[in-house]
């Protein structure tokens, strides 16, 4: 047998070790004792319940060996819960041990009296822990300032009563560092939970004891005065000065969380500096340090990186040099590329552009397949914040699309969508170029675009029919919204070029309202094909209007300005990280969706103020809230007189699509499904916001009203198709204006048949 | 003592070497004694008096204190249990392994020393003790009216006791009378 073996904690028979465990703590050799308690303990780490020998282990706690003392001590924090009772048992020796000669074992006592969570303890707590907050050894009263937070947790009114609170603030003034920082984070933590939040009110006495402190503390210490700094109001512009000038320094700490912390203090007291100069000179002094965050550990560089996100949403000029240091490195890890890729693009300028192209066109060449399609994105948003450099864009992408590697080429074309959408009528001469490579297309947003690009520039493509029809081939069987994109484009193309599409757009139409069960492709299918046989013009003023053009500042990741304070006022913290306050995820409002959404609301709502009615709805979010809110205007004007309506049942669409009672009870599902359930029709709608036909009809719309004031005829004439459009009464109306309804005329011998019949059923 | 310590090193093979010597270096058997009686008996001063020779101030014990006394190059392992109603149910824990029992008496607080012979005879009765000697110390004589050693025997009934060694000496912990001849016995008893 090996001798040399380990001691042996945990034995194979499981029946009665605990009953030889009491035994063993019984004995009267004191090293058969002290295994008996290791194995206690060891059981106790692999969750076996030893709460059983309760009595027994307490019987071992005085004793003048520190390791065995540490040992029970564990045990009793574990099972004190489990043996209220016989908790008391432990009393003694813990008042004992708070006068022992040795400041750690007092520590340690009052600390572990501290952590047993009964309340038959805290009537013996209270005095050994008022001696140890007046102990002479700094160790032994930081503890004890600890403890008496955990007091405050179980008995507010006892800890108050018995002058705890008081002592603890005036340990804030204490001659030793370490004191003062764990005073001020017990404080903090009391004050969260307290009812009249006059706990720890950070005042001029108290913040200029923490700064004394500041440097002296480790680096808990530090964060935690670090913190509660950044609670201080200063008074003035100077004294928010002076505290600036105390806190640089930290910026130098070789913790990343110092440094945050610190980051943090001087973010928020930059509002209350009016001396541009002092400013300037401190947001200089913020880069470096942020810089060498950059060369920590990946985890770490994603916090820090996240929270630079933060930082350069608030202050654009931070950093403003650097953009070098945010260069993906080969073997960083995804979720550090991603984040360093989106501060790369906030730190996007003139100057740089070029320097920042030729890194994005790198990335698109590496392998990870999601890395490279947010390089090609981060290239088109360079061409959209940055029009002199829009063109350099547009030939990186071209060279892109060159290399024929599928997911770039896709990539490459929803960029240039957007591009187009900036720069309408600026870069038309690349479209043959994306037309080759029409085949390639199989996912539904790159093939969306493409399709849109050959609606929306229709008459410049001479096969512009050929390549729809191309698309159509496959028409059932796409995906919805790619449905959606050939139906706007079939329309745009009919409007441009009528004579080479009519028998497409009839198809089309005919297609999406009789085989497709999707509510959204199909009602816009009727929607279209009400518009063109009622006032053709006017479809042309709906479908064709002018789209504004879309801007940067409505990125999806954009924050809004009430957010951004609220989690610059989070650096270093979770909610930093995941740009959320932390109500949405913290307590237990965590798990409480209404709350979540709420707090969505209220942020849209922020959104919205600051979008205004001018700014244009954003390309990429997705069921922006500005859209929604004019979809619900535009189902007011539309379908608020349809009264009539008594029975919101929805039927599928008949086949029998010629004979007239059956369409006009189809138009009458449509009209009484869209004013039931139409919010949320509309809402999905709007997911497609300014890029799909319906978003540019609200649009178109809203133009028109206006217009309509004006002298235009033709497109008042249009809004009152929309007059039409609202209900029963209208539909047998002829467009009012004139000039209109002759038009309408004009067109009518060149419209297919079914239009005529149509138009006729009226 | 010796081979009966190696018998144990036996049935515990597994241990290393290390924790062998430790074992003999403090593995030396303990004589142990429980200190036991109604609260403000003086037990905690007797235990300090056997142990420093001086008089502490002491507070209630709430749980126990436990010291090794050496007298007379024997190594006493003295457990003082508190004395208040509420840890008293307690005490039986402490029964296992003793090897006698001190039991101290308040001599003029005479409304309880019933209470006392009610606490004395339950706890005698406990299997754990009925091996244990029984050292009674009718504590306080240095009081005026404190009752003789032989009206406490009385009012606790020593004399109905049966398979008992047992002994009573009337005592006072602050002026550190009484208490040598009680243990003089107690090591006279355990040697036999």
């Amino acid at each position: 047998m090996d001798i040399f073996s380990k001691p042996k904690f945990f034995t194979n028979n499981t029946k009665g070790e605990n009953a030889e465990l009491l035994v063993e703590l019984n004995s009267e050799y004191r090293d058969r004792r002290k295994d008996a308690v290791k194995r206690v303990i060891a059981n106790m780490t692999v969750g076996k319940d030893v709460s059983g020998l309760f009595p027994q282990v307490v019987k071992n706690m005085q004793t003048e060996d520190l390791e065995m003392k540490k040992l029970v001590y564990l045990y009793l924090m574990n099972y004190a819960k489990s043996n209220p009772d016989l908790v008391i048992l432990a009393v003694n020796t813990f008042v004992k041990d708070t006068d022992h000669v040795n400041p750690l074992i007092r520590a340690l006592a009052i600390r572990t009296m501290g952590c047993i969570r009964v309340d038959k303890i805290l009537d013996h707590l209270c005095e050994p822990l008022r001696k140890c907050l007046q102990d002479d050894n700094p160790y032994v009263r930081k503890t004890a300032a600890l403890c008496v937070a955990k007091l405050w947790d179980l008995d507010q009114e006892r800890a108050i009563d018995n002058g705890f609170v008081t002592t603890l603030q005036d340990l804030v003034s204490d001659s030793t560092p370490m004191v003062v920082a764990n005073a001020v984070i017990a404080l903090a933590e009391m004050q969260e939970s307290s009812v009249n939040k006059d706990v720890f009110v950070v005042n001029v006495a108290i913040m200029n004891k923490m700064l004394a402190a500041l440097n002296e503390c480790n680096e808990w210490g530090q964060i935690a005065i670090l913190t509660s700094l950044a609670e201080y109001q200063p008074l003035d512009s100077k004294e928010a000065e002076s505290v600036c000038e105390r806190v640089v320094p930290r910026l130098q700490h070789a913790n990343g969380s110092v440094v945050l912390s610190a980051i943090r203090v001087l973010m928020i007291f930059l509002r209350y500096l009016r001396n541009d100069e002092f400013t300037n000179g401190l947001i200089k002094k913020m880069s470096p340090p942020l810089v060498s965050l950059l060369a920590s550990a990946p985890e770490v560089q994603y916090v820090s990186l996240r929270n630079i996100n933060l930082i350069l949403q608030k202050r654009p000029d931070i950093l403003q040099n650097d953009v070098r240091v945010f260069f993906c490195k080969y073997n960083d890890p995804p979720y550090v590329k991603r984040e360093k890729l989106e501060i790369i693009i906030r730190l996007c300028n003139d100057k740089n552009v070029d320097q920042i192209l030729s890194e994005l066109k790198e990335y698109a060449s590496e392998v990870d397949v999601d890395f490279v399609r947010r390089a090609i994105r981060a290239i088109g948003r360079c061409a959209i914040i940055i029009e002199e450099a829009s063109e350099r864009c547009v030939n990186v992408l071209l060279d892109l699309i060159n290399t024929k590697i599928n997911y770039v080429v896709q990539e490459a074309i929803i960029v240039i969508k957007d591009i187009f959408r900036k720069y309408p009528q600026r870069y038309e001469a690349i479209i043959p170029t994306l037309c080759q490579n029409l085949d390639s297309l199989d996912e539904p947003e790159a093939k969306g675009s493409l399709i849109w690009i050959v609606g929306e520039y229709a008459e410049r493509i001479e096969n512009a029919d050929e390549l729809i029809e191309n698309f159509l081939e496959t028409f059932l069987e796409e995906n919805s919204q790619v449905q959606l994109q050939l139906l706007t484009a079939t329309v745009k193309l009919f409007l441009k070029k009528p004579s080479q599409s009519q028998e497409i757009v009839h198809r089309v139409l005919q297609t999406a309202t009789q085989e497709i069960d999707n509510p959204d492709t199909r009602d816009r299918a009727y929607v279209y094909w009400r518009l063109l046989s009622t006032d053709p013009q006017a479809a042309k003023a709906v479908v064709l209007s002018e789209k504004p053009p879309i801007s940067v500042d409505s990125s999806a990741d954009k924050l809004s300005p009430g957010l951004l304070d609220e989690l610059i006022n989070n650096i270093s913290t979770l909610a930093s990280v995941y740009h959320k306050p932390a109500s949405t995820f913290m307590g237990n409002k965590a798990f409480s969706a209404d709350a979540v959404r709420k707090a969505a609301v209220a942020d849209a709502r922020d959104e919205e103020q600051i979008m205004g009615e001018d700014t244009v709805t954003s390309p990429t979010a997705p069921a922006a809230s500005a859209p929604k809110n004019v979809m619900a205007d535009l189902l007011d004007l539309d379908f608020g007189s349809s009264e009539p309506v008594s029975t919101p049942v929805m039927s599928p669409p008949t086949s029998n699509s010629k004979s007239g009672p059956n369409y006009s009870a189809d138009l009458f599902d449509m009209s009484s499904d869209m004013s039931s359930g139409g919010s949320d029709a509309f809402g999905g709608m709007g997911g497609m916001s300014g890029m799909s036909g319906v978003g540019g009809l609200n649009i178109g719309f809203q133009q028109s009203q206006s217009q309509s004031q004006n002298q235009n005829t033709a497109t008042s004439g249009s809004s009152n198709a929309f007059g039409d459009l609202a209900g029963f009464g209208g539909f047998g109306q002829q467009p009012s204006a004139a000039t209109a309804s002759q038009q309408t005329q004009q067109q009518k011998p060149t419209q297919s048949s079914t239009v005529n019949d149509l138009l006729d059923l009226f | 003592m010796d081979s009966v310590h190696l018998s144990q090193q036996k049935r515990h093979l597994e241990r290393s070497i290390f924790s062998r010597i430790l074992g003999r270096l403090w593995g030396d058997k303990e004589v142990r004694i429980l200190i036991l009686g109604l609260d403000g008996a003086g037990k905690t001063t007797i235990l300090y008096r056997l142990q420093v020779g001086e008089v502490v101030t002491t507070i209630p014990t709430i749980g126990f204190n436990v010291e090794t006394v050496q007298y007379k190059n024997i190594k006493f392992q003295v457990w003082d249990l508190g004395g208040q109603t509420s840890i008293r149910p307690y005490w039986r824990c402490y029964y296992a392994n003793t090897d006698a029992v001190i039991y101290v008496v308040d001599s003029v607080d005479r409304d309880r020393v019933s209470t006392a012979k009610e606490e004395l005879m339950a706890m005698l009765e406990e299997d754990e003790l009925k091996d244990a000697s029984l050292l009674v110390f009718a504590n306080k004589q240095d009081m005026a009216g404190a009752m003789t050693a032989a009206e406490v025997s009385d009012a606790l009934g020593l004399s109905t006791l049966m398979n008992r060694q047992w002994s009573i000496y009337k005592t006072s912990a602050v002026k550190g009378e009484g208490l040598t001849d009680g243990l003089d016995w107690l090591i006279n008893i355990m040697q036999k």
